[in-house]
Order: C-alpha cells, then sequence, then structure tokens
C-alpha cells in the first residue's frame, strides 16, 4: 500500500476538483519515484518490442505445450492484440465512470496505467483482459486508498446476479498477486492531474500575460484523459503530459504562451532544453492522434479468436491462486462447469 | 516449606510459613502460638506424650525431623559430663571403646531404652571421675577462648585494611581535583595558542586527567612521561539534502502567500486548520508536482 505520512482528510477540497489531497515529505515526489526508474521508456519503439516479446513468449509456450493441431495461424497478431487490448480499456474507463461511489480522477489513472503496465510483459492471450481490467481497478482502489469494500466493487457489476458477482470477485482475488508481480510491485502511480492543477495555480500567480488560465482547463481535461489512453504514460513524466495539456489547449484558443517556459519557467537560456520539450510535445500530440477507437467488427473477430485460444490452451491445473506457484507458470484454469460471464455483463 | 504441621493447630503451619516449630524434651513439636498457648493455662503436658513440660524447656527447632532435635539435646548434655579427648586413652582402641559407650547412653535415652539404667550409669561416670570432667571442661574453654581470639584478630585486619583503600581513594581525588587547578591556572596565565588548542579539542580535558594521573602513579612506577599527542579532526558542517527534480525551482513554503500563490487556491475551512493543515501544503504539494521531472533528461 501507498504509505504516506500525515494528513488525509476524506473530503477536504482544496481546489475545485474534487481530489484528496494528500500531504507527504518530499520523499516520494516524481522525480525519485519507480515510475520514473522502471517505467519511463525511450521511445515507442522500445515499448513496442516490449510487446512483441510478450506475444512471441505466449507463443512458444503454447507450442511447447504440444497440444495437437496447433499451429501458428491460431495465434493473434500484434495489431489484433492491439485492438483488443484498446477495446478493453474503453470497457474499464466506461466501468470506472459508471462506479459508485464516484470514482476519483487518479484511482481511474491508476488503473489504466496498471492495465497498461501489465500488457507490456504479458499476452492477452495468456491472461484474458476482461479479468485482469477489473483486477486493475480493484488494486488501483486500494492503492490510491479509495475505500470500496469487495462486495461493493463488484456490485456495480450491474448485469450479473449476486452469484455471477460472487464468481468474478473470486476470480478477481486469484488474479491480483499475479498482477502485482508483474508490476513487480511498483504500485505508487503518478498521475498528470495534480501536476495540472499545480501549473494552473503557477500561470495564474505568474503569468497574468494569459488573463482566464481556467478557460483551458475543460480543454486540458479532455487531453488528459485522451492522453490517458495512449502510451504517453510510459513515455513522458506526468509534469510533461500536464504542461502540454495546457500549451495544446491555449493553442486551440489561439494564445501564445510562450514566454511562459521561457520567462516563469527559465528557460529563456537554454535553448536545447527548450527544443527538447518542444519535441517531446510534438510527440505526444503525434500519439494522440494516432489514437483510433477501435471498430466494432475487427473488435468482435479477435474477440472470437480470443476467446478460442483461450479454451484451447487452458490447462487443467487444479484451481490454486494466481501468481503463489514457484516457477512462475500461471495457467487459467477451465471453468467449464459454470457459465463463463461476457462482456456484456459488465455494464 | 515444612511438611508437618503443629500436631494441635494443624492448619496454621501450612498457612504461614514462618511460624516457627518448638521442640521440647519429649521430642514433640508445637508451633510457637500452641506453646503460648499451652502455657498461658499454667504449665503443660505435651499434646502426644503427655510428659509435663516447662516453657523454658522447648528450644526452636533446628531440624526437620524433632527426633533429631531431641537427640541433639540428649547429646549435649551426655557431653557435658562425658567430655574426654583422645589423648585421655593409652591407645586409640579403648579410646573408641569409650566413643561407642556414650552413643549408647545416647540412642538409649533417645529412644526412651532403659531410661533409668542409662541414668543411673551416667550418674555413677560422673562421680567416679568427677576431676577429670573438671579438668577437660577448663581445658575446653581455654581452647575456645584461644579461637575467638584469633577471629577477632582476622576481623580487626580487615578492617583496617579497609580503611587504608578508602583513604587511599580520597587521597587520589584530592590529587586529582589540585591538578585541575593548577591546569587552570597556568591556562588563565598563559594565553597563547595552547588555550586555543586545549578549548578546540574536546578531549583534552580527559587526556590531561590522564597525563596527570601517570604523573601521580610515578612514585610507585618508572612511566615515560611522553607528550599526549592530539587528533584533530575536521569540524562537521551541516549541508542540507540536494535533490535533483529535473525541473524549475520550487518555492519555498513559507514564501507561498508572499509570492501570491495562497489567493488561487482554495482558502482552508476552521476545521482543517485545527489539525494544522494549511493552504499553503496543498498549494506547495501541487506546484511540487507540477515542476517535477518537466525538464526532460540531459542526454
Amino acid at each position: 500500500m501507498a504509505t504516506r505520512v500525515g494528513f488525509v482528510i476524506a473530503g477536504v477540497r482544496l481546489l475545485r476538483r474534487s481530489f484528496v489531497a494528500v500531504f507527504s515529505t518530499a520523499g516520494d515526489m516524481f522525480h525519485n519515484s519507480s515510475q520514473k526508474k522502471y517505467w519511463i521508456f525511450k521511445s515507442e519503439d522500445e515499448i513496442e518490442h516490449m510487446r512483441n516479446k510478450a506475444n512471441q513468449k505466449f507463443r512458444n509456450k503454447a507450442l511447447e505445450s504440444g497440444k495437437p493441431g496447433v499451429s501458428e495461424s491460431v495465434f493473434l497478431q500484434r495489431h489484433e492484440e492491439d485492438v483488443l487490448f484498446r477495446h478493453y480499456e474503453r470497457r474499464l474507463l466506461e466501468f470506472c465512470n459508471a462506479f459508485k461511489p464516484t470514482m476519483p480522477k487518479s484511482v481511474v489513472g491508476t488503473a489504466l496505467m496498471y492495465f497498461r503496465r501489465f500488457y507490456l510483459s504479458n499476452s492477452v492471450m495468456e491472461y484474458h483482459p476482461r479479468i485482469i481490467m477489473l483486477t486493475c481497478t480493484y488494486l488501483a482502489c486500494k492503492v490510491d486508498e479509495f475505500n470500496v469494500s469487495c462486495t461493493q466493487f463488484v456490485g456495480n457489476l450491474v448485469q450479473e446476479t449476486p452469484a455471477g458477482q460472487e464468481r468474478v470477485l473470486e476470480q478477481i482475488l486469484e488474479y491480483e498477486l499475479l498482477l502485482i508481480q508483474q508490476l513487480n510491485f511498483h504500485l505508487v502511480v503518478h498521475n498528470p492531474y495534480r501536476p495540472m492543477e499545480g501549473l494552473l495555480i503557477d500561470l495564474k500567480t505568474r503569468y497574468p500575460t494569459l488573463e482566464s488560465p481556467e478557460s483551458l482547463r475543460k480543454t486540458a481535461d479532455d487531453f488528459l484523459t485522451q492522453a490517458a489512453m495512449t502510451d504517453a504514460g510510459l513515455l513522458f513524466s506526468p509534469s510533461q503530459i500536464a504542461l502540454t495539456a495546457i500549451l495544446n489547449s491555449a493553442s486551440r484558443a489561439g494564445l501564445n504562451m510562450e514566454s511562459y517556459l521561457t520567462q516563469c519557467l527559465g528557460l529563456k537560456e537554454e535553448k536545447e532544453t527548450l527544443s527538447k520539450m518542444y519535441d517531446s510535445m510534438r510527440r505526444m500530440k503525434t500519439l494522440l492522434k494516432k489514437y483510433e477507437p477501435p471498430k466494432l467488427q475487427e473488435v468482435n473477430i479477435s474477440k472470437q479468436r480470443l476467446e478460442r485460444i483461450h479454451a484451447e490452451f487452458a490447462s487443467s491445473s487444479n484451481k490454486r491462486k494466481r501468481g503463489y506457484e514457484e516457477d512462475g507458470h500461471v495457467a487459467k484454469e477451465p471453468r467449464l462447469v459454470e457459465e463463463e460471464w461476457t462482456d456484456e455483463d459488465l455494464i | 516449606m515444612d511438611e508437618q504441621g503443629c500436631p494441635r493447630c494443624k492448619t496454621t503451619k501450612y498457612r504461614n510459613p514462618s511460624l516457627k516449630l518448638m521442640v521440647n524434651v519429649c521430642g514433640h513439636t508445637l508451633c510457637e502460638n500452641c506453646v503460648e498457648m499451652l502455657f498461658v493455662r499454667g504449665s503443660g503436658n505435651c499434646v502426644q506424650c503427655d510428659t509435663p513440660l516447662r516453657k523454658s524447656n522447648f528450644r526452636v527447632q533446628l531440624f526437620e525431623d524433632p527426633t533429631v532435635d531431641k537427640e541433639v539435646e540428649i547429646r549435649k548434655k551426655v557431653l557435658k559430663i562425658y567430655n574426654k579427648r583422645d589423648f585421655d586413652f593409652p591407645s586409640l582402641r579403648e579410646y573408641n571403646d569409650y566413643l561407642e559407650q556414650v552413643e549408647d547412653l545416647v540412642y538409649n535415652l533417645t529412644n526412651n531404652v532403659d531410661v533409668e539404667n542409662t541414668k543411673l550409669r551416667m550418674e555413677q561416670y560422673q562421680r567416679e571421675n568427677r576431676d577429670v570432667i573438671q579438668r577437660n571442661k577448663a581445658k575446653l574453654t581455654r581452647e575456645q577462648e584461644e579461637l575467638e581470639e584469633l577471629l577477632l584478630l582476622e576481623q580487626q585486619s580487615n578492617e583496617q585494611r579497609r580503611l587504608e583503600v578508602l583513604q587511599e581513594e580520597q587521597r587520589q581525588l584530592q590529587a586529582k581535583r589540585k591538578n585541575k587547578q593548577a591546569l587552570l591556572d597556568e591556562l588563565v596565565r598563559c594565553t597563547c595558542c595552547m588555550a586555543v588548542c586545549m578549548c578546540n579539542d574536546k578531549s583534552s580535558d580527559a587526556i590531561s586527567e590522564l597525563h596527570y594521573d601517570r604523573c601521580s602513579m610515578s612514585d610507585r612506577q618508572t612511566v615515560s612521561l611522553q607528550p599526549v599527542t592530539k587528533i584533530e579532526d575536521v569540524l562537521y558542517h551541516y549541508r542540507p539534502l540536494q535533490v535533483e527534480t529535473y525541473g524549475p525551482p520550487v518555492p519555498e513554503l513559507e514564501q507561498l502567500g508572499r509570492l501570491g500563490y495562497l489567493n488561487h487556491v482554495r482558502a482552508a475551512v476552521t476545521q482543517d486548520t485545527a489539525g494544522g493543515y494549511t493552504s499553503a501544503l496543498a498549494c506547495y504539494r501541487a506546484i511540487q508536482d507540477a515542476f517535477s521531472g518537466l525538464f526532460p533528461l540531459k542526454g
């Protein structure tokens, strides 16, 4: 759990947004966090390489298992995996937005980041995203100190009967430890929401050129939400994402904020740093532009193939808690008796 | 502590281990309380054997078994009479025979065997050997006195030694104090770098004390009085922790109000301030987060 010294008052409405302001020592800022050390990558290629590796790993494992009638064509291609990933990511967002009680934005951000990180080194063919997505949300609630009991949590799956909710809960609890392991136990995620608040405060205080920074808030928020659905969180620091969001919304409104960077942030002389920052911002905007919401047809086709793979390669290990096995090989056991819950049961 | 109980009040023994048992000549025990009770109503009889008793006949029990105590008493009385020593007899055999006689008597009296005859024999012996008995008694007392004298002498010498040690300690303390005073006087007079050195070097006091101690010991031993080497060390300077934040500098918490940041932050409600919260704290946190990691890494 994220241990923070001092002061959590649930319901301290500090800024106009409703987020819990937690005061802590300078020890757990982004600059010396595990996120910066281990989960910020140099380029999109590196990330893609990791995903390819995960895909390949599953293929090798499935082929080695020696099941008859298995060929390369059964497996999902990278782009199909991607489609499924994006689809389930949207389901995750919808689930969180419909959550009762209202889930704070930081929890949603954390859950999305967990989801993304998990599938950097694992394949959707091995662990079905519909369970992982709920496990991510559950874990994010715990880590971010958004206190929801497990029954309350599964109570948000409105399409399920109480018995069905129980089954889902069991699955979540099974996968929880595996998720934590695959995250390398790095549970603290720094989201760009608080940096954005900080930048707005700074703008209001030190940058009178911009008349009403508040008007930028809405577009910047949308930018952040969109950015959470891309790999931006794995490439740039949250404050950079926040700055890009604000600059982007300013340029949309036709305002020039370059003097903020040069004067207030003291980058007048630092030409190199300035150019690097503009570069990162451009890259980020490209990432956002590249994002396409998944098409329903593609999704359905890929889903069918996914279900087939899962049914095929589910090993017949007896029910054991995931992640408690020594050899690292964790298998999903077949649920042949009970009826599987489907995506439609979510919302 | 004591398994046997007082035969009269039976229970008291178990409840009160500090209560003493008394034994009388017939060899039966009574606890202190019962002894008192018995003699309140005039002279009493033993509970078990009904022999008439006197209060003075009761002695504090030393042994767990009252018969042992009884025997000890009898033995003491017998040996008062039969007090011949080994050099009184011409041969070892006769001394052993004599001892066996004594044991017979003691046994008879303890176990109430042939008491009359034994007593007669004792009296007869007493009459026959009256002067021998007297002589031996005198010798015994003399020996005891000598022993006591030796003990006394030993005690006295112990006491003397202790006093000497105390005096020695006192002398040392005084010497130390004198030397410290001398050192201070010297410092007052001599205002050269020596004083500065002494002041800086905190351990100098200890060093100089040791030094002087060695001097005072020199009358008993010869110790080379070399100058003690001083260890000079660099003074510690506090340097605050520097953390790389990869971003623009964050204003200090205390400056936030002055710089005008707090105007754009929701003011703290009185309930919040009760716990020590100020709006500056949350503002500081937000600014920190906004600036941390803002600049790209070098290279």
